[in-house]
């Protein structure tokens, strides 16, 4: 028997709180018997609920036809003797096979119906991911790589490393980190597909080689465990609700004695002169408005009290300041004129700001614009860096 | 540069990329074997499609039943040869097994059938049906879900071949 034979390969758990019945795994048996514990507690499950039954199969990475058969024909069975019941089968989108699979049973028996999960894990993420913000998004990374190209060889990163980067967004970091550091392969993992296809599009046309661009949920990854050296997550955890969760995922697949590397900001602290009290007040406001829709733009800080509680070690933190004078002072300013877009426009708005405030919110950002302009101003966006190590 | 293509009067030319051999008995003497092989299998030819860890996830699931399939052979002797070859958006499976004439002769019907419109009809009901899953529901499976072509060729001896193509990188999320 080998060590592999050991490993438990899937685990099959009821939560009787929320009613939920979940399989997470590699399900692929010879013979039915070996699922006995998993049906007889399914079977369990439906002796116990009333109304709706949960079948959570999002991190159900394998399941062969014999397993399959053998859950869906309890789940048909149960239609036809208890009408009251239903079942709402939980898939992910990441994993390519389930939706189409179980979503036959919903044309067999209207009582099952299967929902994707993975839409509402994101809650704000959609003011940030559409297609407009890519050049945004490419102008912060070109600012913020000027210190992080510095930075990151203190975190872990060198020559001939596996890493991955998750939340990788349209892909520029990935791109920056292949041609400055050359690690032997980068696995590059973000939810949003237009921004994955901008990816694509980019190592296409640059005959960029060694970055897997990959479509998955950053809180529930088919990523195996204990494979990379390095794992980078950048600006992402302070969007995400539970910021906890993808911790716990960063950690699982990054090798014992590799490194986690997140940054993140503290969206209060932007500063610039001069009007600096006008500018102080926008982005105190930014922060609660991120708030309203359960993000925490004020992480970066809170990372290193993140990392402790996810389980590592040898935690390291620093910060950096982005400023006006790094580059082109325009580079800025453009940055600082698309959050004014985005944060006092589409999400005042969604968050029922009135005019008066949102002519007040967008002066400190028109401010911050003047400031990093002036040919004597000084306009800053500091950002957090924390890595930690993964214990042998 | 992107892959290249080659064409031979109209037949795709299929680039081989990796191939597994062993001896029957060894397979089936362990079930994992299954899972192992189409796993092992899955990850290396996945590393230069579009999306490598879902490409990977799709073909293992479809390449796992397949072998399941030759698992479960009542033929004892000869060998199991499982090839990969690729031809653009697709990847073609060649699984040689041996059998005996019985399921020889139900393969070719299997196939027969996995193609036209009832096929899908055959596939809901074998779903829906009491009876455990048969090999038969393993190829609709893949016609219906995988958009997978599929075909027996001969092979020497006591042995069958399966092909079957499957265009996973055209596979909508």
């Amino acid at each position: 028997m080998s060590p592999y034979d050991l490993l438990p390969r899937f685990k099959a758990q009821y939560d009787a709180n929320n009613q939920e019945f979940s399989i997470a795994g590699v399900v692929r048996p010879q013979a039915i018997d070996e699922l006995g514990p998993s049906i007889a507690l399914l079977r369990d499950a439906i002796g116990r609920v009333r109304g709706v039954l949960y079948l959570n199969v999002r991190r159900l990475t394998q399941m062969n036809n014999a397993a399959f058969h053998a859950f869906s024909r309890i789940l048909i069975d149960t239609c036809r003797a208890r009408p009251d019941l239903k079942f709402v089968v939980i898939t992910s989108s990441v994993v390519g096979w389930t939706s189409r699979k179980f979503g036959r049973l919903s044309g067999i028996e209207p009582n099952i119906t299967v929902e994707e999960y993975d839409s509402e894990f994101y809650p704000g993420q959609g003011f940030l991911e559409e297609g407009g913000f890519v050049p945004i998004l490419r102008s912060q990374t070109k600012m913020t790589w000027r210190h992080e190209r510095a930075i990151l060889p203190r975190h872990g990163m060198r020559q001939g490393i596996v890493m991955a980067d998750i939340c990788c967004g349209i892909g520029d970091f990935a791109v920056l980190v292949q041609k400055e550091f050359q690690p032997s392969r980068i696995v590059a993992l973000d939810h949003s597909i237009s921004s994955l296809n901008y990816a694509r599009q980019v190592m296409r046309e640059f005959d960029i080689r060694g970055i897997e661009y990959t479509y998955g949920d950053a809180s529930e990854m088919l990523l195996d465990e204990a494979q990379f050296d390095l794992v980078t997550c950048r600006h992402s955890l302070q969007i995400f609700n539970r910021p906890e969760l993808i911790l716990k995922e960063l950690y699982r697949i990054c090798k014992p004695g590799g490194r986690v590397y997140i940054t993140n900001e503290k969206n209060s602290h932007c500063l610039g002169e001069p009007r600096a009290e006008s500018i102080r007040w926008t982005y105190n406001e930014v922060a609660k408005l991120f708030g309203h829709f359960e993000m925490d733009v004020e992480l970066g800080p809170k990372s290193r009290r993140y990392l402790m509680e996810a389980g590592f070690e040898d935690i390291r933190v620093e910060t950096f300041m982005v400023t006006n004078l790094d580059g082109d002072p325009q580079d800025f300013a453009d940055v600082i004129a698309a959050w004014a877009d985005v944060y006092a426009g589409e999400m005042a708005t969604r968050r029922g700001d009135g005019p008066e405030f949102v002519a007040q919110f967008r002066q400190g950002f028109e401010d911050h614009i003047f400031a990093a302009l002036h040919p004597k101003g000084y306009a800053g966006w500091p950002i957090w860096v924390a890595s930690g190590r993964r214990p042998q | 540069m992107g892959p290249v293509h080659h064409e031979l009067a109209g037949e795709p030319i299929f680039a081989p990329m990796i191939q597994i051999d062993m001896e029957i008995k060894a397979f089936v003497s362990a079930w994992r074997h299954c899972d192992y092989v189409s796993t092992y299998m899955a990850r290396m030819i996945s590393q230069n499609r579009s999306d490598s860890v879902r490409h990977s996830n799709l073909f293992s699931s479809a390449l796992n039943e397949l072998l399941e399939v030759a698992s479960r052979t009542r033929h004892a002797g000869g060998d199991l040869a499982c090839r990969v070859s690729r031809h653009g958006a697709t990847d073609r499976i060649e699984l040689t097994f041996p059998c005996v004439p019985e399921e020889r002769q139900f393969y070719e019907e299997a196939v027969s059938h996995v193609t036209g419109t009832e096929a899908r009809e055959r596939y809901l009901n074998s779903v829906s049906g009491d009876l455990a899953p048969s090999r038969e529901v393993v190829l609709l499976e893949l016609a219906v879900d995988y958009n997978a072509a599929l075909r027996v060729e001969e092979a020497d001896g006591d042995a069958i071949k399966l092909v079957v193509d499957l265009p996973l990188e055209g596979l909508q999320h």
